[in-house]
């Protein structure tokens, strides 16, 4: 019967067709793994930040990183806008640096970066880092010069759309950078971190050099 | 009842006709009814604020001339329902606002959020670098000693007044220092 061969070949064709849909069709094409680069190839951003000397506006002028030779130095990177993480972060080093014995204390220093340098003059500085602590100065600069220092120690910020009536906020890194003695970056203390574990890592650092 | 001499009953000198009388009654009842609703609104408004309750606010003493700072609390819901925080009012701060923080590999991000959730039977802590009612462009510089009147709105409509003293940074500190000590 022609009609039944006719029949039997169509389902045949269609079987096949079918399994080659199954076997074959991809509904997306292949991704193309070969042009991933090898990860020796990612850029340096990956590479620990180098740290190292800079120059930043003070109230009374300049200020270098080499100006505190011999201290352990901690930098914080916030801004005086900032309601919340920043106060606690400053609140916390200003803690850590009271609970010090004297003779420690004088060979430590705070700095706190402004990285929103068009609202954060070195004078504004003046009045709101010593709430926390005499030992903590406030440093301001040109907006190229602030974002020069943080690349150097791995610090990220992004100043946000500001809203109709010009307020912004700026998402920043929380972290608090150890410089040893020497004025090398030694490490950084993560957000949050006791007074207690600043205390640990100025310790640490202040040993270091006494052991020499 | 203003301005008529109908005083409580029909009466036959016709200064107080029946249809009068009947329409003064409609009133009297609808005023009893309004007096009821009146009674009964904030009474459960009030049931609402008894289930919420805001344990220790305070808000942040930030260095003289600081535009903004930020107010803390715990907020327990002892009722069966979920509430959220939709609107905070002070009048220390020329806007303020309810923010969360998140920490993305070590950025902080803050933004505004539309409500602060409380589940039901639970307690939600406003704490730093979490969740604040962030308090924009201070009126005044807040001192030691000072108390901010905040007024919290929830979303069924329950109100929470309180008044927060202001704080140092560092004394905050030491009491939470001093309480993790307490429970070791």
């Amino acid at each position: 019967m022609p009609t039944r061969t006719l029949l039997m070949a169509l389902i045949a064709a269609l079987s096949a067709i079918l399994i080659l849909l199954a076997v074959f069709w991809e509904p997306l094409p292949p991704r193309p793994i070969a042009r991933i680069a090898p990860h020796e190839r990612l850029p340096a951003a990956t590479a620990p930040p180098a740290g190292g000397e800079f120059t930043l506006q003070g109230a009374q002028g300049n200020v270098r990183l080499s100006d505190f030779r011999g201290k352990v130095v901690l930098i914080y990177f916030g801004y005086t806008y900032c309601p919340d993480v920043c106060p606690t972060s400053l609140s916390l080093l200003a803690q850590a640096l009271s609970e010090l014995a004297p003779d420690e204390r004088e060979r430590v220093q705070g700095i706190f970066i402004s990285v929103d340098p068009e609202r954060d003059t070195a004078a504004r500085l003046q009045e709101y880092t010593p709430f926390f602590h005499p030992q903590i100065v406030g440093l301001s600069g040109t907006s190229a010069q602030i974002a020069r220092v943080a690349e150097q120690y791995g610090s990220r910020y992004h100043k946000q759309t500001p809203d109709a009536e010009g307020r912004y906020a700026v998402d920043h890194s929380s972290a608090t950078y150890v410089v040893d003695p020497q004025g090398r970056l030694s490490g950084a203390l993560p957000h949050a971190s006791t007074p207690a574990q600043i205390i640990a890592a100025v310790r640490e650092q202040l040993a270091s050099v006494a052991s020499r | 009842m203003i301005g008529t001499a109908c005083h409580g009953r029909p009466d036959p000198t016709n200064t107080c006709p029946p249809e009068k009388f009947k329409a003064m009654q409609l009133r009297n009842s609808a005023i009893t009814l309004a007096a009821a609703l009146a009674l009964a609104l904030p009474l459960s408004i009030l049931a609402g604020e008894a289930d919420l309750t805001v344990v220790a606010p305070y808000v942040r003493m930030v260095p003289p001339g600081t535009p903004n700072s930020a107010a803390f609390m715990t907020i327990a819901n002892n009722g069966t329902s979920d509430r959220r925080l939709v609107k905070a009012d002070s009048p220390v701060a020329r806007a303020v606002e309810l923010h969360s923080h998140t920490n993305e590999q070590g950025l902080m991000r803050m933004r505004q959020v539309s409500a602060i959730e409380v589940k039901a039977k639970s307690r939600t802590e406003l704490k730093s670098g979490g969740y604040h009612v962030m308090l924009i462009d201070l009126q005044q510089s807040l001192m030691e000693g000072d108390t901010v009147p905040l007024t919290l709105t929830f979303d069924d409509g329950s109100i929470r007044k309180v008044d927060a003293p202001v704080r140092k940074p560092q004394a905050v500190l030491e009491a939470e220092q001093a309480s993790a000590h307490g429970r070791h």
